[in-house]
C-alpha cells in the first residue's frame, strides 16, 4: 500500500517570504527626485528684468494645487516676502505680482504641491535693473 | 521636524514602495479568494481561513503605511509652507489616504468576522484601495488625456495586484491543499487568472509607456525611460517563469509537479516585489515625456560605456573635499549648487569633483575584480574539478574591508569625522550596513559551499541577500540637479540590478527545485555566470 503524501502547511517558510516582502521596501535609502518640473518661468532663470513691478509666472509639467503652493521673494538684503498667488490661472501655472522692487539680486523661492501629492521646491535667481 | 525634513525624500519612496506592496497583497488575496477558491467547500476551509488571515495582515500593514504617509506628508507641508491644519486636510493626498485607511479597516473588519461563504463584498474596499492608489499616481496630475490615463493606471495596478499579489496565496493554497489533485486544480485556475492579468497589465502598460515615455530616445535618454525598460525586462523574466509554471500545470502527474510549482512561485514573488519597488521608484520620477531637455544621447552613452582599462590609481584622501557637508554649504553660498528643483530636505545638488569621481571609479573597479574572481571560481567549483575553488565566498571579506575603508573617505578611519557621528547620516549608515551584509554573506555562503551546512534555511541567505541588493539598486538615488549624470549612473546600475536579481533567483531555484527537475542544472550554471558578469560591469563603471 502506498502511503499518501500529506501536504502540510509550512508557515515558517511563508513567514520568511512575507518578511522579505516587508523588509525590502524598508531598506530603501534613496532620496525621492523632485517630481514637478518647471517648464518655463518669468522672470527666466538668471535673467535681468526691469523693475519696480515684476509679474511672476511659473509653468509646470503637472497639475498644481495652487492653494497649497507657495511663492516667496528673497530680497537683496536676505529678507523674505511671501507673494500672493493668483487664483485665476491654468491648473499648471502659478502667477503673482512682485511690486516695488529696487535694483539688485533677487531669488524667487517656490514650493508646489502636485495633484498626486508630491511636494517639490526650487529657486529662481534673477536680477532687477532700474526701469 | 528638522530630522523628518532631512529624511523626507527617503520616507516618500519608502512609504510608496510599502504601500504598493501591501495593497497588492491585500487585493491579490481578495481576488484569489473570489476567483480561484471560488466556492466554499469543506476541503478548502483551511485554505480560506489562511487566506483571510493574510489578507487581514496585509490590510493592517497597508493602513499603517497610509497613516504614516499622510502624517509625514502633512507635517512636511505644514512646516515647509506654514500651512494650517485645515488647509492641509483639503489636499488630494489626504483624501486619497483617508479613503485607503477606511477601506483597509473595512477589509480588516470583514475578514475578522466569522464567515465561510461569499467574499464578493470584499471587492468594494478593494476597489476603494485601488482608487486611492490611482489618486496619487502620475495620471491624476497629468494635463492631457487625464481620464483615459487614470483608467489605464487603474487597470495596470489592479492586474498587477491580481497576478503578483495573488502568487503568495497560491503558495499558501498549495501547501494547505488536502490532496495534490486539488492543489493542481487551484494552480490551473490561478494560471487562467494570471494569463488574463498579464494581458491586461501589458496592454495598459504599453499605453502608459507611450504616454509617459513618448519616444525611443526617451527610453535610453532619461531615468524614467530606463526604469520603464527595466520593468519590462523583469516582466519578461516573470513571464518566463510563469510559462514554466503553466507548462507544469498542464502536464504530468500532480504529485510530481507541485514541488517545482511552489519553487517557481517563490522565485516569481521575489521578482514581483522587485518590479513593485521599481514601480514605486518610477512614481517619484518625472515622466520622460516631460523632460525634453538634458536627455542623454546615444553618443554620450557610447562614450561613457565603451570599454576602457580599469583605474588602478586612486587619488589621495587629501584631494577629496574634507567635509562633504561643508562643501555642499560652500557651493550653495557661491551659487554653484543646482537649486532649480528639489524635494524638501535637500539643499540642492553639488556636482562631484574629478577627484571624487576618480575615487569612486577606483572603488568600483577593484570591487569588480573581486566579484569577477568570485564568479569564475564559483563556475569552476560547480564543475567539481578544483575543490579549493569552493572557498570563493571568503573573497567577500576583502570586499567588506574595502567597502568599509573607502566608501566614505571623509569618515573614520580615513577622514576626520568620528565613527559614531557618521552613523546619524543615512547614506553612511547604509554603506556600513552593506559592509556588515557582505560579511554575513561570506560566512553563510562559505559554510554552504564547503558542505558545513547541507540543508536548511541558512542556504537561502545568499540568494535572498543578492536579490534584495539588486532590488535596492533599482531604487538608487536620483536628482534633477544634474540630469545627464544621473541618467548615465542609472544606466550603469540597471544591468547590475538585473544580474543580481537573476543570480539570487537562479541560486534559490537551484537549491529549492526537486532534484529530478532538469531546470535545476541550468540554474546551477546561471548564477555564477551572473556574478562574473556583475564583476565585468563593475570593471567598466565610469563617472566621467
Amino acid at each position: 500500500m502506498t502511503k499518501k503524501k500529506v501536504m502540510r502547511p509550512d508557515p515558517r517558510n511563508f513567514c520568511a517570504l512575507i518578511l522579505f516582502a516587508t523588509a525590502a521596501p524598508f531598506l530603501i535609502v534613496a532620496p525621492a527626485v523632485a517630481h514637478a518640473v518647471l517648464l518655463e518661468s518669468y522672470p527666466p532663470l538668471r535673467s535681468a528684468v526691469s523693475g519696480p513691478n515684476v509679474p511672476i509666472k511659473l509653468r509646470f509639467n503637472v497639475r498644481i494645487d495652487a492653494v497649497r503652493s507657495r511663492l516667496t521673494l528673497i530680497r537683496p538684503d536676505g529678507s523674505a516676502q511671501p507673494l500672493e498667488i493668483s487664483k485665476h490661472t491654468p491648473t499648471d501655472t502659478l502667477s503673482a505680482q512682485a511690486t516695488g522692487l529696487t535694483a539688485g539680486a533677487y531669488r524667487l523661492r517656490w514650493q508646489v504641491l502636485a495633484s498626486d501629492g508630491h511636494i517639490t521646491r526650487g529657486e529662481i535667481p534673477f536680477a532687477v535693473t532700474q526701469s | 521636524m528638522a530630522r523628518l525634513l532631512q529624511v523626507f525624500g527617503f520616507l516618500s519612496v519608502l512609504f510608496r514602495g510599502a504601500t504598493l506592496t501591501f495593497q497588492s497583497l491585500a487585493i491579490g488575496g481578495i481576488v484569489f479568494l473570489i476567483f480561484v477558491i471560488r466556492h466554499a467547500k469543506e476541503d478548502s476551509a483551511a485554505i480560506q481561513q489562511a487566506c483571510l488571515r493574510w489578507i487581514r495582515r496585509s490590510a493592517i500593514a497597508l493602513a499603517l503605511m497610509q497613516i504614516s504617509y499622510v502624517l509625514a506628508n502633512s507635517l512636511i507641508l505644514r512646516q515647509s509652507a506654514d500651512m494650517s491644519l485645515g488647509e492641509v486636510a483639503g489636499a488630494n493626498f489626504v483624501l486619497a489616504g483617508a479613503i485607503a485607511i477606511v477601506a483597509a479597516f473595512t477589509v480588516i473588519a470583514l475578514t475578522t468576522a466569522g464567515r465561510s461563504t461569499g467574499y464578493a463584498d470584499l471587492l468594494f474596499p478593494a476597489a476603494a484601495i485601488m482608487a486611492s492608489s490611482v489618486m496619487t499616481s502620475h495620471s491624476t496630475a497629468r494635463l492631457d488625456y487625464r481620464v483615459p490615463l487614470v483608467a489605464f493606471t487603474a487597470l495596470h495596478q489592479a492586474a498587477t495586484a491580481a497576478w503578483l499579489g495573488g502568487l503568495p496565496y497560491l503558495l499558501i493554497a498549495i501547501r494547505r491543499a488536502p490532496a495534490p489533485d486539488f492543489a493542481r486544480q487551484l494552480s490551473a485556475r490561478f494560471s487562467q487568472l494570471a494569463l488574463v492579468s498579464v494581458a491586461v497589465l501589458a496592454s495598459a502598460g504599453l499605453v502608459l509607456g507611450f504616454a509617459y515615455v513618448g519616444s525611443f530616445k526617451g527610453v535610453y535618454g532619461t531615468s524614467y525611460g530606463a526604469m520603464v525598460a527595466t520593468k519590462v525586462l523583469l516582466f519578461g523574466l516573470l513571464l518566463f517563469l510563469g510559462a514554466l509554471n503553466f507548462q507544469l500545470v498542464r502536464r504530468g502527474p500532480a504529485s510530481s509537479i507541485l514541488a517545482s510549482l511552489k519553487r517557481f512561485g517563490e522565485a516569481e514573488i521575489g521578482i514581483g516585489i522587485t518590479v513593485i519597488l521599481t514601480a514605486a521608484s518610477l512614481t517619484s520620477l518625472p515622466p520622460a515625456a516631460d523632460l525634453a531637455n538634458d536627455r542623454v544621447s546615444g553618443q554620450e552613452i557610447f562614450a561613457r560605456m565603451s570599454p576602457r582599462s580599469p583605474r588602478f590609481a586612486s587619488p589621495s584622501v587629501q584631494e577629496l573635499p574634507e567635509d562633504v557637508y561643508a562643501a555642499q554649504k560652500k557651493a550653495f553660498e557661491v551659487g554653484s549648487l543646482s537649486t532649480e528643483s528639489f524635494v524638501p530636505g535637500q539643499t540642492g545638488i553639488r556636482p562631484n569633483t574629478p577627484a571624487e569621481k576618480a575615487w569612486s571609479e577606483y572603488n568600483h573597479h577593484w570591487a569588480g575584480i573581486v566579484v569577477l574572481a568570485m564568479g569564475l571560481l564559483a563556475l569552476v567549483a560547480q564543475a567539481g574539478k578544483v575543490s579549493w575553488a569552493r572557498n570563493w565566498p571568503l573573497a567577500f571579506f576583502g570586499l567588506s574591508a574595502f567597502l568599509f575603508l573607502r566608501s566614505d573617505p571623509e569618515t573614520w578611519p580615513l577622514g576626520p569625522i568620528g565613527f559614531w557621528a557618521t552613523l546619524a547620516d543615512p547614506e553612511v549608515l547604509l554603506h556600513r550596513f552593506f559592509a556588515v551584509l557582505v560579511i554575513a554573506l561570506a560566512i553563510f555562503e562559505w559554510r554552504v559551499q564547503t558542505g558545513r551546512v547541507a540543508s536548511g534555511r541558512v542556504r537561502l541567505v545568499f540568494p535572498v541577500l543578492i536579490a534584495v541588493s539588486g532590488a535596492l539598486l533599482l531604487t538608487h538615488s536620483h536628482s534633477l540637479g544634474n540630469v545627464k549624470e544621473e541618467v548615465l549612473a542609472e544606466l550603469s546600475h540597471i544591468p547590475l540590478a538585473i544580474l543580481a536579481v537573476t543570480a539570487g533567483c537562479s541560486r534559490w531555484l537551484e537549491l529549492r527545485l526537486p532534484t529530478e527537475n532538469q531546470t535545476r542544472n541550468v540554474m546551477a550554471r546561471l548564477w555564477p555566470l551572473c556574478i562574473a558578469l556583475i564583476g565585468l560591469v563593475l570593471l567598466n563603471y565610469r563617472e566621467m
